[in-house]
């Protein structure tokens, strides 16, 4: 038999054998379409994966999700965080491949401190977005603790509680510096 | 495909990827059934076939992001719902592919059909469809009964068109083993 007659008959088979699809079907599978339909979003995701491995245990694997987001970004990928992800990555990658200096719990990665604190009601500020990330004294991070003094997160990742008065001053370094 | 259908196809997936829920909703229209009867014709019963069908398109709402541009809808949902149903011969290889006589062919118009020879090749070729291996099946079921033209069913099938082309062939050689000519004489 030619391919032509064959292929003829397999088409004749096809409609002779479509059944009638349950028409509730459709309502069914509509019923699943989900609340917050959106693709997923690499970049976020990823450093939340991160976050959720605990890092020391699956370093290497972190590693390799980070150089990837690096690696987007610097070959012009957006970053819908305005540059969140890189800060978030870059801090990770320096305690993941630099070792001591590193505390781990000044790890979690600040923005999502930043996130926790918010939730918890703190008054924080969050400036990860705007300094310099080579200035390892910028302040990256700050709250008011509950005795009126403040705890600072610095570009390195240095934490220490200051009052007012130098919170100023560390501020109008910070201002001084972004003007010139 | 038509060129109307075409744009409509593009405007889906850009509203799909833009999140909108209606588009989601009209995807399942499209497609609803062809997929469940594409779930029929690899071999699964009615049943499994209206989850797997559910299946793919959650699938494919979850996997909306990596539906690239230029790319064709209907291909892409088909390769979901051909993995969502390879998950599930997996799960379940113990559990016995159904030929599409599950699917009821008429025989009792024979002046509608003409010739009782041409109902016997067309029983015959419902079973030899129904004892090929799942690669070959799933590429004769593409493009014969699902009418996806070879470019598309090879998208849809995973492979390139020349690898496509050769399953084809060798499905098509082993259909002709098994059907016997109206004039009697093996094919």
């Amino acid at each position: 038999m030619r391919e032509e007659k064959l292929g003829k008959l397999l088409n004749e088979l096809a409609d002779r054998t479509a059944e009638t699809v349950r028409p509730d079907l459709a309502e069914d599978i509509k019923h699943h379409i989900p609340h917050r339909f959106m693709p997923r979003r690499g970049g976020m995701d990823a450093v939340n994966i991160i976050i959720d491995l605990r890092i020391s245990k699956l370093a290497a694997a972190a590693v390799i999700i980070i150089t990837m987001i690096l690696c987007a970004n610097f070959l012009g990928g957006q970053d819908s965080t305005n540059g969140g992800i890189y800060q978030n990555s870059k801090m990770l990658v320096k305690y993941l491949l630099g070792g001591e200096g590193f505390g781990r719990s000044n790890v979690l990665v600040v923005r999502t401190r930043y996130e926790y604190l918010v939730q918890k009601g703190k008054d924080v500020a969050y400036y990860g977005d705007s300094i310099d990330p080579e200035d390892s004294n910028a302040v990256l991070m700050q709250w008011k603790l509950s005795d009126g003094k403040y705890r600072v997160i610095f570009g390195d990742l240095r934490e220490k509680t200051i009052n007012a008065e130098e919170l100023i001053k560390l501020q109008t370094q910070m201002l001084r510096k972004k003007t010139k | 495909m038509n060129e109307s259908l075409e744009k409509r196809q593009d405007w889906l997936a850009a509203e799909l990827k833009a999140g909108n829920r209606a588009a989601a909703a009209e995807l399942v229209d499209l497609y609803y059934e062809q997929i469940y009867l594409f779930m029929r014709r690899l071999g699964h019963s009615c049943q499994v076939s209206e989850d797997l069908t559910q299946e793919s398109f959650l699938a494919a709402w979850q996997d909306i992001g990596q539906l690239k541009n230029g790319r064709a809808l209907n291909s892409w949902l088909y390769r979901i719902a051909g993995n969502v149903s390879k998950v599930c011969w997996r799960r379940h290889k113990d559990s016995k592919q159904l030929s599409i006589e599950g699917i009821d062919v008429p025989d009792n118009n024979e002046t509608e059909w003409g010739k009782v020879g041409h109902l016997e090749q067309l029983g015959q070729l419902r079973n030899g469809v129904a004892t090929l291996p799942i690669k070959l099946r799933e590429t004769i079921v593409l493009h014969y009964m699902q009418h996806l033209t070879i470019a598309e069913a090879a998208e849809a099938a995973g492979v390139r068109q020349g690898t496509f082309k050769s399953r084809l062939n060798r499905a098509l050689k082993a259909l002709r083993k098994q059907v016997i000519s109206e004039d009697g004489e093996p094919s």
